[in-house]
């Protein structure tokens, strides 16, 4: 008998080529670790794209939330291609437009105003996962 | 035609300290140790269309950089793209233990973890130089990187 997890997966993009990328891995992992540690959990997206079959039954199971730097939307993408139900995309892109004309680090360091938005991002998105976890 | 670039594919390594450290290489080798002279790829883009990283991968030489001992960066990459040139893993360097242990944000890199990004990223060096020097001479064509 196997026990599957009813946390919700967060699934940040980790996008490499751009502060965005970053900005979302943070985000997931502040979510996580630290806002949600009862509620979430991640998976690693890159895991989830070998297609194993042991990360597709994990994926058919869940809920997800996904976190993406960029429109390209590479982790909700990656998400819905392997079956897996996202109840939630949350793009950096809109995040940052509360923020114009910031400059938040580059895609290996945030720098103060980069925490901040990660801060202010990962508490919204905290409170939806809650609620997506309340409606199990 | 334009000198042969090499393509460097990290993990996304949510999961555990080998994916932070990889990434941070990656970043490293790129951007400080050989500027210029390589691309990263996002690897989840080779699944939501990204044909130019497909096509890149396809081109040209390519080194998967995994943190643990799964390598989906190379199987992914290999299932949508084609074979890699050479593969660098993180628990083969800094130990199959730490390299599993908890995942960091990098709001927590300390001294210890950036030694074992800096020794990371020195494999990575070595096995892009080697195939810099095995493509030398040789030119693919120029893509949108």
């Amino acid at each position: 008998m196997s026990f599957m997890s009813k946390k919700v997966k967060v699934i940040p993009c980790s996008g490499i080529g751009k502060s965005h990328g970053l900005l979302a891995r943070e985000m997931g992992l502040r979510v996580v670790n630290e806002l949600c540690p009862q509620e979430a959990e991640t998976e690693c997206l890159a895991y989830i794209m070998t297609e194993d079959r042991e990360i597709l039954d994990r994926v058919k199971e869940s809920k997800f939330v996904t976190i993406d730097g960029c429109p390209k939307m590479c982790a909700a993408k990656s998400v819905a291609h392997v079956g897996g139900t996202v109840a939630q995309e949350f793009r950096v892109v809109d995040a940052l437009k509360e923020y114009r004309g910031v400059k938040p680090g580059n895609a290996a360091a945030l720098n103060e105003d980069g925490w901040k938005i990660v801060d202010a991002t990962a508490e919204k998105i905290s409170a939806r996962v809650k609620e997506i976890y309340g409606e199990e | 035609m334009g000198a042969v670039k090499i393509g460097v594919i990290s993990c996304s390594g949510e999961d555990c300290l080998g994916g932070t450290i990889s990434r941070l290489a990656t970043k490293k080798l790129l951007d400080e140790i050989r500027p210029g002279d390589g691309v990263t790829l996002c690897l989840p883009l080779f699944i939501a269309g990204g044909e130019e990283e497909r096509g890149f991968a396809v081109a040209h030489p390519t080194i998967t950089v995994d943190g643990c001992d799964k390598l989906c960066a190379k199987r992914a990459t290999e299932r949508l793209s084609g074979k890699v040139n050479d593969v660098v893993q993180v628990a083969d360097i800094i130990g199959k233990e730490t390299a599993e242990g908890p995942v960091i944000s990098t709001c927590n890199i300390n001294a210890a973890h950036q030694d074992m990004v800096d020794k990371v990223t020195e494999e990575i060096r070595v096995k892009f130089d080697r195939i810099a020097e095995n493509y030398k001479g040789k030119a693919l064509p120029i893509m949108g990187f």
